[in-house]
């Protein structure tokens, strides 16, 4: 038994570290940074230029120790040029980029470029204007014909200095010399210990998830405030939610079960399938507008209080809040639940103990209650173990209609601003969460399955 | 039997909580659409953070939504200014009244401080850094404690507002062990590497990075009229008027330094819907933002407007399409005019926001009359217009579609038309344009992008036309960073990249043009040429919809952000 | 499964309610599949920009539209059948796609359980390599290409390498392995362990993360949200298939079959497969039914998804900009609410008709 729980627990932790390096992984992948918008320049007047914003960015990323290789190795393909990352800004490399993969090059692309970049700060002079364009078509073009021909125009226009020279013979090597398939060949790089993922990971294994980006805040705070706030929500909804599923279910397999069961069951369907954004406005217009029923509050989780409250009152000024988002979600859990517990419950039903203990002439209500339901509990254990995560992490549309600052609406924020370590803070969370959840349910199963307690 | 009898007391239950909370008649609920996340006064990162941050502290200058006029706030008046050949002086005074929360007066060595904590390296200042790019340092008049000079490389006309337009931070608070008193100004505007190593910066930077300078109510104390009584998380955040504020000891002169309501209470509402409901059920007092059809709806809501006035100002919000000249085949001009004259904007005006745009021709908003250049007939939608202006452009129609040889290359006039996934409005702009653009036989494609990629395409210049806006205001027109060729290199602001000589040169010259008259003369020839172009098709400026309560006087109501001034609401008897 | 049908025929013949839903979910394909051809007034993206929030039943400047119209001035009733389309040919290769790929994987783990599943060194090897060339010629090379050059062959050239790779490798290298005895020693796969943890990961990965991270790659497009769905929607029914599995293993006629020596192939085909057909049927119907009103939440979220695509979560997240259009609602949702219906009557025939086989 400790053997196989410890297995469990092992399998457990490896998936955990797995599912975290993924979306670690997966959240690098997400186009945009956070610190990209120290770029932006939306407005009728400049504030700053572009290259002290440029250099604002990049002190940003070192600062932050964004400008780090992500993991410990790369495989790329071997066209991608090195050292690419330190390429700003963005146009810039990608047309680096786009110049290596199409030549399959990437030493000539290198020179190239850098050849191109030569005329970032040209010199006053004659025909600057027409350089100028032609530069700029340089920039936004990756053909062989446009390259050879603009530069060679602008050899011709700079009549044979050295800068309009080394272009022309840049661009001509690069030509010159391809190799499209080259980029089907990967390339291996190793980065060594200065990585972001075994910064992140040393600091996860010290019980530190890092600080938002957004306000330094640490985020394990940041996880705990937004659990806070919903706690109640979430208990609320779990414990109605899995009290009518129960109901449901017995009166489903009751004998005189069936016309409920064929009035209820494709009710329960449809109300899985109206999408949670329309639910939560049908609610929110019916039970919370002057228009019907004025009966709750419309949004958030309690008003601002000056002055102690004691717990219960707390308690009683918070309730008319969760009374909407608890339906909202009970009605978005029910269905799946219910089918569920319906569906073990009439397994259980064909099992021989039930016609025993039926035909020892027990009443119906005593033989759902005190056999089926023991025996059809162990499935229920595994599926509500299930359940937790999938409520944290599908409240989202709820928690941004309602206007709740929960676990949901967090994930998304992050996403959406690429708060990374929110993000991949609150992923492993829930994680967490389901790992332990398993591996509680496991000891349970373990404890009432001889087959399980005796293996070992 | 049993159970239905509970299933009563237990609705009856709830319906014991029918009444809403208690609401303090001086108290004013504002919806903010997202958490401020952080109210630090250099590094906020939203707009509802700004709103809350310029109750808490104060720049030099301000925006007197009355008139939409910049005034001067914790200065005393504008700036003195001095303009040498290649620096510019900006002389200002701070108030004498003007005091900290603790009673201690403002000086010029706090603007020091505040121009240090902006420059120093470490500090999480990357997002205001460029924005006082220009200044170089600051002398302080050794006998008035209160005045100092400002030296700024060369000139600019937004410089006197930008010299004026950050929060002024209070020394002794939020650096009590005086760490950065050992640099001056122009030390951290050369920002030697070594700076890096020093270790007070580090230990200062290591004290301000923190989350407390983020959300802190001991520290985030400022000279203006509130403090942070509570922050809630995503759910409220609730300011309270300072006892004794110096700014109402100010007088006549400063009528515009207010803080009258006792109490704000900013409630944090993402979703619109429910924001909408929340006003109908008198949860909140005012809210901005509220969808077109909607705010005709509630117009004419009689028991509504009753208790709520509805405005519609005029915004500075400008709405444009954005071509990318740099594409060969949209880099013919003609080409570019018959898509604007496909776009049909007054269609899209009337369907998409219930009327509550206003025509323009052109960058400069319609409601800055001496600038706007009424001669400039706006595109109209005209498909026989566009089709010979295609056929100008040597476009020839073959079955499917148009087609030109570019380059040695037949190439088909087909566009990709982006915008912002979730605005609905655009989205409905776009499906119009598509469906325009397809009777002409052009066939356009509309891809969303979600906000962080969409952003990246348009700064790396990777488009073909977009849907997007820009907010303005009514007091600086420097339009180089959009129109103006040294803008338009890789990552520059000037996404549509035009540029020529002429437009350049009009660009510095209406940087420094002298009188109002010359200016208007060069902004109306500017507008022209963008016209004629045709390279951002204007399409509307936006009209704001707010809705405010009653009970409430003097709301400020303006077409600038954040649309009213609520720390100027007064109580209507 | 002669019988089956002739059960089925018996059904039709006395059971109104399924004979009515029958015929509906037949009209519903006949329509998805006919509707181009059909001869409406309206196209479905086709705008009316003077009849905007026109409400049903009244007729305008001459034109009639039934069911009203939305913000764009777009037909409602048109809408709601091409939204029948969409739905039926979204829907259904996710749903079907989905069954195949999680009855594959669940019945594999069920069955051969943790040592069940032994292969030799050298196919495990060849499978290690074939993985590894997907991912990087499949999957890598093709998106970056397009990504970087569009219209360049090189994502094709990538796609064609990775074909004749794996040609190679399974019938030159794996062969030419199996040679040495090392190579032919047989090792367990714990295809069990492995899908828990896959299933593990996947519902551990928020779903909005996963359509964030993909349409950065690839625009939104119909092919795109398939993948999406399959991707997050292909563990529930893994999970059920392999706990199926798992207790058919354990039933008497189940173990006397395996005494018999039939191969794992025929076991798994004529004893297995058709005696999960009941709770497969309830999974594939309720993912088919959740499919249909998906994409509208992903659109309350704010992400890309197809706007050219009628479909009724396009028409009913409309609603959120005007709440008193609630024909926008009502239509869709009537036609969401039947088609859920004559599913679920189908299902509840079948699976009591099972049932009555198995007693």
């Amino acid at each position: 038994m400790a053997a196989f729980l410890f297995r469990r627990l092992f399998y457990g932790l490896v998936a955990l570290w797995l599912i975290s390096t993924l979306i670690f992984l997966l959240s690098r992948l997400l186009p945009g940074s956070f610190g990209a918008q120290i770029l932006e320049a939306e407005s009728f007047y400049s504030k700053g230029s572009q290259g002290s914003r440029e250099a604002a960015y990049q002190a940003y990323l070192q600062r932050t120790g964004l400008d780090q290789p992500v993991f410990y190795f790369s495989i790329s393909s071997s066209a991608e040029p090195a050292g690419i990352r330190h390429i700003f800004p963005e146009s810039d490399r990608l047309l680096l980029r786009q110049l290596a993969w199409q030549y399959g090059n990437p030493e000539l692309a290198t020179a190239y470029f850098r050849a191109l970049k030569q005329f970032d700060n040209p010199v006053e002079q004659p025909g600057q204007l027409q350089l100028k364009a032609r530069i700029q078509k340089l920039h936004a073009s990756i053909d062989p014909e446009t390259i050879s021909s603009t530069t060679d125009s602008i050899y011709q226009l700079l009549q044979g200095q050295q800068q309009g020279l080394v272009l022309r013979s840049a661009a001509e090597a690069l030509i010159g010399d391809r190799q499209p398939y080259r980029a089907l060949w990967p390339a291996f790089s190793w980065h060594g210990v200065h990585n972001q993922y075994h910064r992140w990971f040393s600091d996860v294994l010290q019980g530190d998830l890092g600080k938002s980006y957004r306000d330094s805040g640490a985020v394990q705070d940041l996880i705990l405030q937004a659990v806070g706030t919903t706690w109640w929500i979430l208990f609320f909804s779990m414990v109605l939610t899995g009290f009518l599923a129960l109901e449901l279910s017995i009166l489903f397999v009751r004998q005189k079960g069936g016309k409920w069961r064929r009035l209820l069951l494709p009710l329960l369907f449809f109300l899985d399938r109206i999408p949670v954004f329309i639910l939560a406005l049908l609610l929110l217009i019916l039970f919370a507008s002057p228009a019907f029923l004025q009966l709750f509050p419309v949004y958030g989780m309690g008003a601002y209080y000056v002055g102690s409250q004691s717990w219960p009152e707390r308690f009683a000024s918070l309730f008319p809040y969760m009374v909407l988002p608890v339906i909202c979600l009970v009605c978005v859990n029910l269905p799946y639940i219910t089918n569920q517990f319906y569906r073990s419950l009439a397994d259980v039903s064909q099992a021989d103990f039930t016609r025993t203990a039926k035909a020892k002439g027990l009443s119906e209500g005593r033989v759902i209650r005190r056999h089926m339901l023991r025996n059809a509990l162990f499935p229920i254990i595994t599926l509500l173990s299930d359940f937790l995560p999938a409520l944290v992490a599908g409240v989202v549309v709820i928690e941004t209609v309602f206007a709740i600052p929960g676990i949901g609406r967090l994930l998304i924020e992050s996403v959406l601003a690429r708060d990374y370590p929110v993000l991949v803070g609150v992923v492993l969370v829930v994680a967490l969460f389901r790992v332990i959840s398993h591996f509680v349910s496991d000891l349970f199963y373990g404890l009432a399955d001889p087959r399980i307690r005796l293996r070992s | 039997m049993k159970k239905s009898a509970t299933l009563v007391c237990f609705l009856l239950f709830l319906l014991s909580f029918c009444s809403q909370p208690q609401r303090q008649p001086d108290e004013v609920r504002v919806r903010l659409f997202n958490d401020p996340v952080t109210l630090n006064p250099v590094n906020y990162q939203n707009s509802s953070a700004l709103q809350l941050v310029n109750l808490l502290f104060q720049s030099l200058l301000t925006v007197d939504l009355e008139d939409n006029t910049l005034k001067p706030s914790l200065a005393e008046d504008l700036p003195v200014v001095e303009r040498t050949d290649s620096t510019t002086l900006f002389t200002y005074s701070i108030r004498e009244e003007a005091e900290w929360a603790d009673g201690s007066p403002v000086t010029a060595a706090d603007v020091a401080f505040t121009l240090k904590v902006m420059l120093a390296p470490l500090v999480n200042n990357e997002q205001i850094k460029s924005q006082i790019e220009f200044i170089r340092d600051i002398a302080s008049d050794q006998r008035n404690p209160k005045r100092f000079t400002l030296l700024c490389k060369g000139f600019s006309p937004e410089m006197e507002l930008l010299t004026g337009d950050y929060f002024i931070l209070p020394q002794y608070l939020f650096d009590p062990e005086n760490l950065l008193a050992s640099f001056s100004v122009p030390e951290l505007v050369n920002a030697a590497p070594e700076l890096t190593n020093n270790k007070s910066l580090k230990a200062f930077a290591t004290h301000f990075n923190s989350v407390d300078f983020a959300r802190s109510k001991d520290l985030l104390k400022g000279s203006a009229g509130y403090v942070l009584e509570n922050w809630t998380t995503g759910q409220y955040v609730v300011l309270k008027r300072k006892q004794n504020w110096w700014g109402t000891n100010t007088g006549r002169a400063a009528s515009y330094l207010t803080a009258n309501p006792r109490q704000i209470n900013f409630q944090i509402i993402p979703d619109n819907t429910t924001a909408l409901l929340a006003l109908k059920n008198r949860q909140l007092d005012v809210l901005s933002n509220i969808p077109a059809t909607e705010f005709d709806k509630l117009r004419e809501d009689s028991t509504f407007t009753k208790e709520y006035a509805l405005h519609a100002p005029d915004s500075y919000e400008y709405n444009y399409i954005a071509l990318n000249t740099r594409l060969p085949k949209l880099n013919n001009r003609y080409t570019r005019q018959a898509l604007a004259h496909l776009v049909d904007a007054d269609n899209l005006i009337k369907v998409t926001l219930s009327n509550f745009g206003t025509r323009t021709a052109g960058p400069v908003p319609p409601a800055i009359q001496p600038y706007y250049n009424q001669s400039i007939r706006p595109y109209e939608y005209s498909q026989a217009r566009a089709i010979s202006l295609l056929k100008a452009a040597g476009w020839i129609r073959e079955g499917d579609g148009w087609y030109k040889t570019i380059d040695g290359k037949k190439e088909k006039l087909t566009l990709e038309v982006n915008y912002r996934a979730g605005n609905t409005v655009f989205e409905h702009s776009a499906l119009i344009f598509q469906q325009n653009a397809a009777k002409a036989g052009i066939v356009v494609e509309l891809q969303a992008m979600e906000n962080s990629l969409f952003r990246q395409k348009a700064r790396t210049h990777d488009f073909e036309m977009v849907f997007r806006s820009l907010s303005g205001n009514p007091f600086i027109f420097n339009f180089k960073p959009f129109f103006h060729s040294a803008y338009s290199d890789e990552g520059g602001s000037n996404i549509t990249g035009i540029g020529s000589p002429e437009t350049d040169a009009l660009l510095d010259a209406i940087n420094v043009a002298e009188t109002d008259r010359e200016k208007a003369r060069l902004l109306k020839r500017l507008q022209e040429i963008l016209h004629e172009e045709a390279a951002m098709i204007p399409l509307y400026y936006l009209k704001e919809r707010i809705a405010v309560h009653k009970r409430f006087a003097n709301t400020k109501i303006s077409g600038l952000k954040p649309n009213y001034d609520v720390s100027a609401f007064t109580l209507k008897n | 499964m002669h019988i089956f049908f002739s059960d089925i025929k018996h059904l039709w013949k006395n059971k109104l309610t399924f004979r009515a839903a029958v015929c509906y979910l037949l009209g519903f394909v006949l329509l998805a599949l006919l509707l181009p051809w059909l001869p409406l007034p309206f196209g479905p993206n086709e705008l009316h920009l003077n009849q905007v929030y026109q409400p049903p039943f009244e007729s305008a400047n001459s034109q009639l539209h039934l069911f009203g119209t939305d913000a764009l001035g777009r037909d409602v009733f048109v809408n709601t059948l091409y939204g029948a389309r969409t739905a039926f040919f979204i829907s259904f290769p996710v749903a079907a796609i989905t069954l195949v790929l999680g009855l594959t994987a669940g019945v594999a783990a069920g069955y051969f359980g943790n040592s069940g599943f032994r292969v030799s060194r050298a196919s495990f090897l060849g499978v290690l390599a074939s993985i590894s060339f997907m991912v990087y010629l499949g999957l890598y090379i093709p998106l970056k290409a397009e990504l970087l050059l569009p219209g360049h062959p090189l994502a094709l050239v990538s796609l064609g390498a990775l074909l004749l790779l794996l040609l190679l490798l399974w019938f030159v290298v794996v062969p030419l392995l199996q040679k040495f005895a090392a190579f032919r020693e047989t090792m367990a796969l714990p295809l069990d362990q492995l899908l828990l943890r896959l299933i593990e990961t996947f519902t551990s990965i928020p779903r909005l993360i996963f359509i964030l991270v993909l349409s950065s790659f690839l625009p939104p497009t119909v092919l795109l949200l398939t993948i999406i769905l399959v991707l997050t929607y292909w563990t529930g029914t893994a999970r059920l298939a392999r706990a199926e599995m798992l207790k058919i293993k354990h039933l008497p006629y189940f173990e006397s079959a395996r005494s018999l020596g039939l191969t794992s192939w025929s076991l798994i085909f004529r004893h297995a497969l058709p005696n999960m057909l009941g709770p497969l049927l309830v999974s594939f119907t309720f993912g088919l039914a959740s499919l249909l009103a998906f994409e509208s939440t992903l659109s309350f979220l704010g992400i890309g998804i197809p706007n050219e695509i009628a479909s009724w979560g396009r028409m009913i997240a409309g609603i959120r900009h005007n709440t008193a259009a609630w024909w926008l609602l009502a239509f869709p949702g009537g036609f969401l609410l039947l088609t859920v219906f004559a599913l679920q009557v189908c299902n509840y025939f079948i699976l009591t008709l099972i049932q009555q086989k198995k007693l």
